[in-house]
């Protein structure tokens, strides 16, 4: 009856953390660090909802800092810029304004597909979590999670030591104005689709299903856990020391934001 | 100088330069694409940075293409850094 490839997904006892708030460097160092932990074979494969503690621009591996970011309406703000360590586009982040979300697990789930392909596979539920909540949404490749009234989130991977990292995050709610204050939003980005103004095309998940935030994650989470099983977990002390040891050393400063100035 | 592409069905490619005596200096390459490894941006990087500003844009494509020889790209492609590469050389100055 059903026709998910579950059964692959069903092979690992996945793990979920849904964390109190942290902030945008404690992100970053938490991505690497279960990335990490699961490529060694320390933590199963893992489901984490994140919870923002501040405002954030994360810009992605290979984005030029300057080019991305208006460091001054960033600060004007109080906004924090961080990089994160996979690729893709800059994301403007408000606590309560977005759901993102990360996803670690063995590179053998999807290694008879490519990457294109996986970026699909790993939010299948998603799309279905979402339609059941009456938002026909679907992928558009790469990495765009989109609907017919705009663009709702987009997603951004990383391979390492037989691991990969799929993370993503949706659009709950957007303030435009601010968002076009501390991101510098080129045009050439969008020649290819017609459409002018970043802003313009992002529809917003609480504009399509009139829903709180919880709301929407509480489906997510139970959709993922009836496909593929879940069960609740918590990020562990040792975990948290190594990524606040990260989050020290290499994701708070200016080496590794300034990466590609 | 500054070039922007965005490579169909795929990211933006940007490219930062300046010339100095003919050649490409201070190159940054950036944009919204994928590489595994990321040290792929270095290699690539590198395959500019000090090419002769005339050099033709086959000629860049191939060097890039040489360079991440050994990377995934995903969204990013050599013909397309070299036609941000072309799109800098022509726009002059930012």
């Amino acid at each position: 009856m059903s026709t998910h490839p579950s059964s692959s997904w069903r092979m690992y006892d996945w793990q979920l953390i849904q964390d109190a708030p942290t902030s945008p460097v404690m992100h970053m160092a938490l991505d690497e660090t279960l990335l990490e932990e699961v490529a060694a074979g320390r933590r199963p494969p893992t489901l984490r909802i994140w919870e923002w503690a501040a405002g954030a621009v994360v810009i992605g591996r290979f984005q030029s800092l300057r080019n991305e970011v208006d460091l001054d309406g960033a600060q004007r703000h109080g906004i924090q810029v961080v990089r994160r360590i996979t690729g893709g586009g800059a994301m403007f982040i408000e606590p309560g304004n977005t759901i993102t979300y990360s996803i670690y697990a063995p590179v053998e789930l999807v290694a008879r597909m490519s990457m294109v392909d996986s970026y699909a596979f790993f939010d299948r539920w998603v799309l279905d979590a979402l339609a059941s909540l009456g938002v026909e949404a679907w992928y558009q490749p790469i990495n765009d999670i989109t609907s017919a009234a705009g663009k709702i989130g987009g997603a951004a991977q990383t391979r390492r030591n037989g691991a990969v990292l799929h993370h993503v995050t949706m659009a709950y709610d957007i303030d435009s104005a601010k968002m076009t204050e501390v991101l510098r939003i080129g045009r050439e980005k969008l020649s290819d689709k017609g459409i002018a103004s970043a802003a313009k095309r992002v529809d917003p998940l609480r504009r399509q299903t009139g829903l709180p935030r919880e709301a929407i994650i509480a489906r997510m989470i139970d959709t993922f856990r009836a496909q593929h099983g879940l069960t609740d977990s918590a990020i562990k002390p040792e975990e948290w020391q190594a990524a606040e040891r990260l989050a020290e050393t290499k994701f708070g400063t200016e080496e590794w934001l300034r990466a590609v100035p | 100088m500054h070039g922007e592409y965005k490579i169909p069905g795929g990211k933006l490619v940007v490219v930062d330069l300046n010339v100095a005596d003919g050649a490409l200096r201070d190159v940054v390459l950036s944009g919204d694409f994928f590489l595994e490894p990321a040290e792929a941006l270095e290699w690539m990087t590198a395959a500019l940075e000090g090419l002769p500003a005339d050099t033709p844009v086959e000629t860049i494509a191939a060097r890039v293409h040489d360079a991440a020889a050994h990377a995934e790209l995903l969204g990013i492609t050599p013909e397309g850094v070299a036609e941000a590469v072309r799109r800098a050389l022509q726009g002059g100055a930012q």
